[in-house]
């Protein structure tokens, strides 16, 4: 059966074709298109629409006056459909040969060819990959192709994801949705600092639900639900280097940690907080500032009775030994980590953060060392609101942290990020280089839509009212692993599980005690 | 056994209304008569003085068909078990004991091998028990994870949260080092720890300074005063020796003029050997000595603990955790490859693991009322059986 025309191509160049739709062919913008060759077909895309017509415009300024002022209101054009028309510009996006062979286009379509809507069958390159991560289905303009959108989990992870977007667009729900799809494979160890506590579940559908949760995920909060871990981290866990980029320290405070630290290795917050003599090195201004400051952090102090006490509810002095080992090994046998840090402030999140990506980072670079880090699982931290560790601003003024250095070096390591952010432009043009996976989602902000584009895989430039106007739960994966910018519809993550849910069987359980 | 006697004694001298057991009463669930005997002894003391004994399983001396020895002592009314419970729609539903003294509310979950008493915890009613009223005490024996310490990270614990939340104490078998904690909804959760010790570790920690002993719990309707008691049987000497930068002959021959002015009469010596020779085998500085020469010094008993030792002529092999057959299990496992052989039932795992069974026929003890010459035959026929050789020598 011959498919529908949609259009026709009439005019253009290289990356702004432009092509004639036919009257009811319903182009719409980011609309994946096809032009038949004789070899095979290119796949291409509307991304702005203009009207056209045959009739002189003083002739239709005069013929709209005539109808709006009730003069010959039954006028109408001669043949309309044939003298007025949209003209769409497209640009030519992938060449699919005979035997499926997938090239760049570096030639124009053929002039006058006829294009109509991708169908699924189209898309057939788009197989499921190895270790894949799920993103969606094909969106073509705002229609849904029954096609499944992956990436290869070790590859995309390891080389970083960016997921930019303003509040609303859908990001919580892309990342549970990835999530979801990614938690058996052992293959893939995955950190989420959760500031809103969103992804596990506690109170709706969350990863809780998966029905490999048991064996796969790990959740860690201040306030746990039952059967999950209390996120107590203790003081001896903690080193100097972990505050590095986190937390302000003058020279001579950063130099009265490490003479404490070389001195009483894990005891030295507590020798700090108790102002032990070291002898002269350390004035005692430096050191009632990094008192008053780990007090602030860690809520370290000295009780009445000169007893060392920890008034936080994520650090403590007796608690909290094996946390971190237990995380990181749980990350290195592949599982994923969800730690809750809805309930902590800022600094504190952030340091719990650099202490459990620090450790795997660390370990990583061992095992690189040992010649041993290809047997592991690539581990991708989550970090929302990425500007707070990785914006210009912030590692002007503080250096750079563990996620700056894992978004530099990590891709050595098997250890990438995967940052969510409504602030690109923030993060420096070097971090977002590094960056090689981008999930579009809407964004209305023209500065950051440019900061985006300018560092996607792809030539987005002609993309940037496709991105404005990208509707909730829709993206653009922009990828050095996929050959073209793909359009992808996003699923509701509550619908998705539902989909993706088995009943379970229930079996009495003999008790002996 | 000196340490079990005098905490009996120190519970029948503070009078106190009953004594509970948070597991591994016994190293094992049909341990050797002449310890049983010695315990139930003492047991009987406690029980006639009037004072009732609440146990749980611990991992070591669990039964999964209930015939511990712990099953058998519970038949006797010598001790009470406290672990009772069915599973009602998929929810463990625990059976709640009181002490008919103190109306103290008793409920536990029993350790079992390998941490699998998780599923239990994972199934609990724990609704139920937290409106349970008045003054509760909940037993178990597994490691928390939250309260582990960083050694045991990787053995199996549960996260606190799967304990019922209020109880007035949780008093917490399994972990051999003491620890006193809480955290909101588990106010005081308290693991005693050994009261002498099981493992080198434990005796090592002990010579390092850390204090055996149990708790004392005085309580109203609620807990007034918790206090450690200690209890001490004897002295320790601890000696740590570095061989880096030496070979084989050299640290073996510091490390003997070193030990041999240390003062260990009538003391349980642990020595600690660490570090990477610089040449030789680890096998030169030879365990039998140095026990030889210590027991020549006095020494009650000696202890070696040589799991830090390696040398640069051997690949080093990373062990993390204390269980005994584990650690065995991976050593054989990572070291077979080092040993040449041409048979290919000695390599590899089938090599490990024939090292292995074989270990653990040598490792069997002569019975009671076993003859010497018995033992011997036993010995041999069941090694001879697990080298496969059982039919060829005859």
């Amino acid at each position: 059966m011959a498919l529908e025309i949609t259009g026709q191509i009439i005019a253009g160049k290289t990356g702004q074709i432009l092509a004639r739709e036919k009257a009811g062919g319903e182009i719409e913008i980011g609309d994946l298109l096809v032009a038949e060759e004789d070899e095979g077909y290119v796949i291409l895309q509307a991304y702005e629409l203009v009207y056209g017509s045959q009739v002189p415009q003083l002739v239709r300024e005069l013929m709209a006056g005539m109808k709006l002022e009730g003069i010959g209101a039954n006028m109408d054009f001669l043949e309309p459909q044939l003298r007025n028309y949209v003209v769409a510009q497209i640009k030519a996006l992938l060449r699919v040969g005979k035997n499926s062979e997938l090239k760049i286009p570096k030639t124009l379509p053929k002039f006058f060819a006829t294009i109509r809507h991708a169908e699924e069958k189209d898309l057939l390159f788009l197989t499921k990959p190895k270790n894949p991560v799920y993103l969606g289905k094909v969106r073509s303009g705002s229609k849904m192709l029954d096609v499944d959108v992956y990436v290869n989990g070790v590859d995309t992870l390891t080389h970083h994801v960016l997921i930019p977007a303003t509040t609303g667009r859908g990001k919580s729900n892309l990342v549970k949705v990835m999530l979801w799809s990614v938690l058996p494979q052992d293959c893939l160890g995955i950190l989420v600092l959760d500031p809103h506590d969103e992804y596990y579940g506690r109170h709706g559908k969350g990863l809780k639900d998966h029905p490999s949760a048991k064996q796969c995920l790990r959740y860690y909060s201040t306030s746990p639900v039952a059967g999950t871990n209390t996120l107590v981290i203790n003081l001896r866990s903690i080193l100097p280097w972990h505050f590095q980029g986190i937390v302000d320290f003058t020279d001579a405070q950063r130099d009265a940690i490490s003479l404490y630290y070389s001195r009483f290795r894990d005891q030295w917050i507590e020798n700090i907080v108790r102002s032990t003599e070291i002898g002269d090195a350390v004035a005692p201004r430096t050191l009632e500032v990094l008192k008053r400051k780990f007090d602030n952090v860690l809520g370290v102090y000295i009780d009445d009775h000169g007893d060392f006490q920890c008034r936080s509810r994520v650090f403590s002095d007796t608690a909290g030994l094996a946390t971190t080992r237990e995380i990181t090994k749980a990350l290195e046998e592949g599982k994923k980590v969800v730690i809750d840090t809805s309930r902590l402030l800022d600094e504190a999140e952030l340091l719990i953060g650099s202490i459990i990506s620090g450790g795997i980072f660390h370990q990583y670079q061992d095992y690189k060392s040992e010649g041993t880090l290809e047997e592991k699982p690539v581990i991708s931290v989550v970090i929302e609101e990425a500007p707070r560790v990785l914006g210009a601003d912030v590692l002007t003024a503080r250096g750079d942290n563990i996620y700056s250095t894992i978004a530099r070096e990590g891709r050595k390591f098997r250890v990438g990020l995967i940052a969510i952010t409504q602030l690109v432009s923030l993060i420096p043009r070097t971090i977002l280089a590094n960056m090689n996976t981008k999930i579009i989602l809407g964004n209305e902000l023209a500065a950051e839509r440019q900061a985006v584009m300018e560092s996607a895989a792809q030539d987005l430039s002609s993309d940037d009212r496709a991105i404005a106007s990208l509707d909730k739960g829709e993206a653009i994966v922009s990828s050095n692993f996929t050959r073209f910018a793909v359009p992808i519809q996003i699923p509701l993550f509550e619908k998705y599980v539902e989909d993706n849910l088995q009943p379970k069987e229930k079996n009495k359980t003999v008790f002996v005690g | 056994m000196a340490a079990f006697n005098k905490a009996m004694d120190i519970c029948m001298h503070e009078n106190v209304d009953f004594v509970l057991i948070s597991g591994d009463l016994f190293h094992a669930n049909l341990p050797d008569m002449h310890v049983v005997n010695e315990a139930v002894k003492k047991m009987k003391e406690v029980k006639d003085a009037g004072i009732p004994l609440y146990v749980i399983y611990g991992s070591h001396d669990y039964s999964p068909n209930c015939t511990s020895i712990i099953d058998i002592l519970d038949s006797t009314g010598l001790i009470k078990k406290i672990v009772k419970g069915e599973d009602v729609d998929g929810k463990l539903r625990l059976e709640i004991f009181t002490d008919s003294k103190t109306q103290a509310k008793l409920v536990g979950i029993s350790g079992r091998k390998g941490g699998l008493e998780k599923n239990y915890f994972e199934m609990l009613d724990r609704e139920r028990l937290e409106k349970e009223e008045g003054f509760k005490i909940f037993a178990f024996h597994s490691a928390i994870s939250e309260l582990k310490p960083e050694f045991l990270a990787q053995m199996e614990s549960i996260p606190v949260s799967l304990l019922p939340k209020g109880f007035d104490y949780y008093a917490s078998g399994h972990v051999h080092k003491r620890t006193e904690s809480g955290f909101s909804g588990y106010e005081r959760v308290v693991f005693p720890g050994v009261l002498f010790g099981g493992y080198p570790r434990d005796l090592e920690d002990s010579a390092k300074g850390e204090k055996r002993g149990f708790y004392i719990v005085s309580f109203g309707a609620k807990v007034e005063n918790v206090k450690f008691m200690e209890v001490s049987v004897c002295n320790f000497e601890y000696f740590e020796y570095d061989v880096s930068d030496k070979n084989s002959v050299q640290a073996k021959k510091d490390l003997l003029d070193k030990l041999s002015i240390i003062e260990a009469k009538d003391k349980i010596a642990v020595v600690k050997i660490k570090g990477e020779l610089s040449g030789g085998k680890t096998s030169d500085i030879s365990s039998g000595e140095i026990r030889d020469l210590l027991k020549e010094n006095g020494a009650m008993d000696v202890i070696i603990n040589r799991y830090g030792l390696t040398s640069k002529d051997y690949a080093s092999v990373k062990i993390v955790g204390e269980d005994v057959p584990t650690l065995e299990t991976r050593l054989l496992r990572e070291n077979i490859g080092a040993v040449k052989v041409s048979r290919e039932e000695l390599k590899a795992d089938n090599g490990a693991k024939l090292a292995q069974d074989l270990l653990k026929v040598l490792r069997q003890e002569q019975k009671l009322n076993e003859t010497r010459r018995d033992y011997v035959e036993r010995i041999q026929k069941h090694a001879l059986d697990a080298l496969g050789l059982g039919d060829e020598v005859t």
